[in-house]
């Protein structure tokens, strides 16, 4: 369309003023700020590396490095799986179906804090209706959030209950838009629905697959409200996630410079998945 | 033939008991909550450790919960969520149906770097600049004001490709009739293609509303002064100081998850709809 040249980025101007302030800038200033230190009367000074060499010395960053990749590589390929499980479920139109999807959806739209505040209550290990349903079923009562060797693995049930329905919605439109005559002809074909699923339905959904796994990396990699609400990453570390880690530094420990440079880590992160993830995104899924 | 009927019955039986029980799993704790917030406050933990019917069927209701948060510092929050929520739309739909219009309409030089340069702002999730952002909140002097908590919300990514999409559904030739009868592009803009928005910008609205409705993290550090306080995070202080009242906690809990799920109820046949144009092609 021809117009002066000005005109489009008249018209592009606020929201790029916006994104530049307020989405890349903070990038630079992370970069930039995690050089530097703050003396105890409060100035600023130049360390060049040192914040870095210091957190890479110090074994408690390991081991938060540590809990944070344990809990990605068992949350993500979970999340995915369970969210196509829900998809394949509420795939066919049968009855009810309506009702199921709606279900499934209902935790999306529970904010991550009040998520975080609801199982808080559930699972408490004296108060908790969970634990008086376990003693009901005549099954032993557990300490969930309390013990260090199940708090992790708590923490993946609860942001999955809240995920895998938000997730389903990509899945399941992108099993809706495989053509049904391919089933069909497979059928024909003689193929059971198990090697139907196998080799034709997870081969097509490879891309939709793939976008909701990294997608959901990023996402999970910078979970931080359950841990901040809950379990302040305790028991004994056995939460303690970047992220939150990161907040530590900076509101805790008044370490400004140790909290910039783990975030300029996790953003270099965070962009390496964000750019796989704009090769994935195809418009058509997006919009969903 | 017989087996092969039955396997296919017993197939549709575990089927259709996965679903009821990942269903009920997903509901009940919601359920849960907002049936405890009628609970007169004694009986809130009374059916909790033993499980039963009165578990689930509250026998008792008052709306006393209710009636106390709405005295304290609740309405507070509630005004600054709705206050903040409304402000981000209200910026939001202007400032991100512009950009979109732009990439939808024109062509111009970078074109599609910019465009790449939105994508990948919405593929970066908010939460991963916060930090920094904060540094740079700090330095600016707006820590602890309502533009810190509104304008880092205004435009986004998501909202941009939304408007885009729409825009770009438009015939061209409409543009170049309105271009030959002399109007400009602010007219076209705001007097012609603005008001065929109707659905996309009420699917922006309600998601730039949500979004901020259920922010946390960033308004956890941007503003700690008890006065700015959103919802989320009066809750969540609530919840970490030794709980005395659990039902003004259950109550104020309640209400913050009914706001942000009955615009989704009511979006729920929309929903369905998308997904199910998509299975037709």
């Amino acid at each position: 369309m021809n117009a002066r040249w000005w005109v489009p980025f008249a018209f592009l101007a606020p929201a790029l003023v916006g994104l530049a302030i307020f989405r890349f800038a903070p990038i630079v200033i992370a970069a930039v700020g995690s050089l530097f230190g703050t003396t105890l009367r409060g100035e600023s000074v130049f360390l060049g590396l040192r914040n870095y060499t210091e957190l890479f010395a110090d074994p408690s960053f390991w081991s938060t490095v540590s809990t944070t990749l344990i809990f990605n590589l068992i949350i993500n390929p979970f999340q995915v799986v369970c969210a196509m499980g829900l998809a394949l479920l509420v795939e066919r139109p049968t009855r009810f179906v309506h009702i199921f999807r709606a279900s499934f959806l209902l935790p999306m739209t529970v904010s991550i804090a009040l998520t975080s505040i609801i199982w808080a209550i559930m699972l408490d290990p004296t108060l908790g209706p969970v634990n008086g349903f376990l003693r009901w079923a005549g099954l032993p009562a557990q300490r969930f959030f309390r013990s260090p060797d199940q708090a992790l693995g708590t923490l993946i049930l609860v942001a999955t209950w809240k995920g895998a329905g938000y997730w389903m919605v990509f899945l399941l439109a992108g099993l809706l838009s495989i053509p049904k005559d391919l089933y069909e002809s497979a059928a024909i074909d003689g193929a059971t629905g198990w090697q139907r699923f196998w080799r034709l339905t997870l081969p097509l959904m490879r891309r939709p697959l793939a976008f909701v796994l990294v997608a959901d990396t990023a996402a999970n990699f910078l979970l931080f409200a359950p841990v901040y609400i809950i379990t302040n990453g305790g028991p004994n570390g056995a939460t303690q996630l970047l992220m939150f880690e990161a907040y530590q530094a900076a509101f805790a420990h008044l370490n400004h410079g140790r909290s910039l440079a783990i975030s300029t880590i996790i953003l270099a992160i965070i962009l390496a998945i964000a750019v796989v993830e704009l090769r994935l995104f195809r418009p058509a899924e997006g919009s969903a | 033939m017989t087996g092969f009927a039955a396997r296919a019955r017993a197939l549709a039986f575990m089927r259709h008991a996965a679903l009821v029980l990942i269903a009920t799993a997903l509901v009940l704790p919601v359920y849960w909550i907002l049936m405890s917030s009628l609970r007169p406050a004694d009986q809130i933990f009374r059916h909790a450790g033993t499980f039963g019917l009165e578990t689930l069927v509250p026998m008792q209701l008052t709306f006393e919960n209710f009636r106390f948060i709405f005295s304290g510092t609740f309405p507070r929050a509630l005004f600054n969520s709705m206050f903040i929520g409304v402000a981000t739309v209200t910026l939001g739909v202007f400032v991100n149906s512009m950009a979109g219009f732009a990439f939808a309409v024109f062509e111009f030089p970078f074109k599609r770097a910019l465009f790449a340069v939105v994508l990948l702002s919405f593929m970066m999730p908010f939460e991963s600049i916060v930090i920094p952002l904060y540094t740079l909140m700090r330095g600016l002097g707006w820590t602890d004001t309502y533009a810190a908590l509104i304008l880092p919300e205004v435009a986004g990514g998501l909202v941009i490709f939304l408007f885009r999409q729409f825009f770009a559904g438009i015939p061209k030739e409409i543009y170049e009739a309105a271009v030959i009868d002399g109007a400009n592009w602010w007219q076209i803009y705001w007097r012609m293609t603005m008001p065929l928005s109707g659905p996309t910008i009420a699917t922006a609205s309600l998601m730039l509303f949500i979004h901020q409705w259920d922010a946390f993290f960033w308004p956890l550090v941007a503003a700690s002064r008890e006065e700015l306080a959103v919802v989320q995070v009066a809750i969540a202080r609530n919840m970490t100081l030794e709980q005395a009242n659990w039902g003004a906690l259950f109550a104020s809990a309640s209400s913050a998850v009914l706001v942000a799920m009955v615009p989704f109820l009511f979006l729920q046949r929309y929903y369905i709809r998308v997904v199910a144009t998509q299975a037709d092609r």
